[in-house]
């Protein structure tokens, strides 16, 4: 049994770790994506995806509050019972790995298509394990504190998005509701995809020091993941016209281009260079949970080995297979079910078990 | 052993540390400031390009080079077997146009390599050129600035005293594509100077259509409400006094220090409906006849009346050639969409048949510094 207390997090940190996993790669292309489900009224889509985030995340804490001194692991082991727990740690394990690869590499991508075109994306990602391993091998407290520095750290770089609102055109986001509610509801369902993340607090809660406040925290992180989405999500739609934006891959980047200042052109690189930080907290929590699934699984204590190895697999696989935006898109969507089991369904099933199993523990005391 | 291998380890990351190698030295770049793309008289493609030269032991300062070639990258290829350095492309500041290009309606697809490289920059000028582009791109006076800055600094300048657009190809991009309006650039010409003669409409497909001039250009940018820093008019408010007329006594010229322009749409009959009401704060800076022959009430009805008409024009030169470069198409969007989703591929048409009523109301602040 691993002691939870000694490495803690505070109410802050689990905001902007669990924000911090949401928001990353899956931004750059959102605005195009939303427009291409619904045109601009996808921000409503937002909005509908924050709603089942939030129900999702609430069900979370619900369910680790039946057992507040472990993961999700520890809970399914005490349920469950021993192997049913090593198959739980094994899921998600590998779910937090594929996941967190898939991030990695987009990462590199990205960096290397837009900023380094012409260095070696194995390059790239060795570089970036580089810091990755300093960090993911410490203990939670040390990924907490660094949540809260990045997101201080590059909040500012929201406001560039404000510079294109000088041309903006409000018009193009009327009339609501252009076709109905069927491309909407179509979008949303993207929108609940980039919400995720907030799964993590299936790792975090045990962590947490003051756990009352469990719920409230992550409300608060899908509100701040939501109002990221939206500000940049509106800039891109009314910055671009509703028949242009779909041409755009990453809109989100693209816009920054027309940002210039008299000693500064091409913003963009600059942005993605500390956009970099940002993807970070999404890919190293991520890669902590997949360690720490391992250690569990293994039954030890120290997960900094498995660290090495999980980021040297990954370079293995970089190195052996040829990536592209496609085939890691194709990845992501076959992800996509999978996560919609592990973060919809399961913590709902769970739920409603849990709470039949208490009613009738409770007769039984009687 | 431990500080050993962190020591090796550090010196290893920096080797490989990416992008230290490729070094550029500005000496070794040529950064192409103007690009330029006409058709000569057999229509083939003709690209030119203006780039500086640094450091010493060169004259002029600047070069140019003219190609014949299939695209802009493949033109890339070419000037890179004429210039001393790496052809670079991020620095473009102007990108001229032949109007004998743009006479072609297809031609928008030749800058698809802008918007598909992300080395290009966004901000790049587009500017059309009446006449041969080479006249421009060669003129090259002792006494103005290097020509990319005069031409950046001409377009920006007039762009902030509202006789310009900015034009840059992130907004020609949005204008081709937007369906609900048609894109305009700003034009120049060179005759025995280079100047900027108005702006050039063009059509859905991005076929020139029409020609503004100056004055029109600010009346075009306001009912946009595109007003920048300062809107000067000079607008005749009395009847021509005949031959006596050399010294125009019959104009007045202001500063519009608020200009506001809303516009309504509506669908009545089958036709779209569009309601024009420009609302304008006034400071006159030039009246070259006297006080009396026209009160204040009498000088606001006369401005208001010769700026309706002004405007009234404008709209029938656009309606006639079937092109919406104020973008009324948006708010035919935004406020008659199941409508505006029938016709919006020929868009065009249906703003040509549509009812357009301009009002202008003018509020005349001050008379300036003189009594009289």
């Amino acid at each position: 049994m691993i002691n939870y207390t000694k490495n803690q997090i505070t109410f802050m940190q689990f905001i902007f770790l669990i924000h911090g996993v949401q928001v990353g790669v899956g931004l750059l292309t959102l605005p195009r994506e939303l427009a291409e489900k619904a045109g601009t009224d996808g921000w409503i889509a937002l909005i509908i995806g924050w709603l089942f985030s939030t129900l999702a995340s609430l069900i979370i804490i619900q369910v680790m509050k039946k057992y507040p001194n472990g993961t999700i692991i520890d809970l399914i082991t005490h349920f469950f019972g021993k192997w049913v727990g090593k198959i739980a740690a094994f899921i998600f394990g590998l779910y937090f790995a594929f996941i967190g690869s898939i991030v990695f590499v987009r990462e590199g991508l990205f960096i290397q298509f837009w900023v380094l075109p012409q260095t070696n994306l194995f390059l790239l990602l060795f570089l970036l394990s580089i810091p990755s391993y300093l960090i993911v091998r410490n203990n939670i407290t040390i990924l907490g504190r660094y949540a809260e520095l990045v997101f201080f750290m590059t909040t500012w770089m929201l406001f560039f998005y404000f510079t294109p609102l000088k041309e903006a055109h409000w018009l193009h986001l009327l009339p609501l509701i252009k076709e109905g509610w069927k491309p909407i509801l179509t979008a949303a369902k993207t929108t609940i995809f980039s919400f995720l993340g907030f799964e993590i607090a299936f790792f975090l809660y045990p962590f947490l020091q003051k756990k009352q406040k469990a719920s409230i925290g992550i409300v608060i992180a899908n509100t701040l993941t939501l109002a990221v989405f939206l500000i940049v999500t509106i800039v891109a739609f009314i910055f671009y016209s509703p028949d242009e934006i779909t041409q755009y891959k990453e809109p989100t980047i693209t816009l920054l281009k027309i940002v210039e200042f008299k000693f500064l052109e091409r913003l963009e690189i600059v942005f993605l260079s500390l956009y970099i930080f940002v993807i970070s907290t999404t890919v190293l929590p991520l890669f902590f949970s997949t360690v720490f699934s391992a250690g569990q699984f293994f039954g030890k204590q120290d997960h900094s080995k498995y660290v090495v190895w999980l980021l040297l697999l990954n370079l293995v696989y970089v190195l052996l297979l040829p990536q592209s935006f496609a085939g890691n898109r194709q990845l992501q969507k076959g992800m996509e079910s999978i996560s919609l089991i592990l973060v919809y369904a399961f913590p709902l099933c769970l739920w409603v078990y849990l709470w039949l199993y208490s009613c009738v523990k409770r007769r039984v005391f009687k | 052993m431990k500080r050993w291998f962190h020591a090796t380890l550090l010196i290893f990351i920096i080797v490989i540390l990416s992008s230290c190698g490729g070094k550029a030295p500005l000496e070794d770049l040529t950064l192409a400031f103007i690009i330029g793309i006409d058709l000569d008289e057999e229509n083939n493609l003709v690209f030119y390009e203006l780039n500086p030269v640094f450091g010493e032991g060169t004259r002029t300062g600047i070069e140019t080079y003219k190609v014949k070639a299939k695209t802009i990258r493949d033109s890339r290829r070419l000037f890179d077997a004429l210039t001393t350095g790496e052809v670079t492309a991020g620095k473009i500041q102007v990108l001229l146009l032949g109007k004998r290009v743009l006479q072609h309606g297809d031609w928008f697809p030749i800058l698809d390599t802008v918007y598909r490289n992300p080395t290009f920059s966004m901000s790049t000028r587009v500017v059309t050129v009446d006449g041969p582009v080479s006249k421009v791109i060669l003129y090259n006076p002792e006494e103005k600035h290097q020509l990319s800055l005069h031409l950046k600094a001409l377009i920006d300048k007039n762009y902030d005293r509202t006789r310009a657009v900015k034009g840059t190809l992130q907004e020609l991009h949005r204008e081709i594509n937007e369906k609900g309006m048609t894109p305009f650039i700003s034009e120049v010409k060179k005759e025995k100077n280079l100047e900027l003669s108005g702006i050039s409409l063009l059509d859905n497909n991005g076929k020139y259509a029409q020609f503004l001039n100056v004055p029109e250009a600010t009346l075009l940018l306001m009912l946009q409400n595109k007003k920048r820093k300062e809107v000067t008019l000079t607008i005749p408010v009395l009847p021509n006094d005949g031959e006596k007329n050399i010294f125009h006594k019959n104009v007045i010229s202001f500063a519009a220090s608020r200009v506001k322009t809303k516009i309504k749409s509506g669908y009545k009959q089958n036709k779209f409906h569009f309601d024009i009401k420009v609302k304008m704060t006034i400071n006159i800076v030039e009246r070259l006849f006297p006080e009396e022959r026209l009160s204040k009430e009498q000088l606001t009805k006369e401005v208001e009346k010769e700026l309706s008409t002004q405007i009234d024009s404008l709209m029938k030169k656009i309606q006639k050639k079937k092109i919406d470069p104020i973008g009324l198409g948006l708010y035919a969007r935004a406020y008659q969409y199941n409508h505006y989703k029938k016709v919006e591929n020929n868009w065009g048409e249906s703003l040509a048949e549509s009812d357009i009523n301009v009002s202008v109301k003018v509020n005349i602040n001050s008379n300036g510094a003189v009594e009289q």
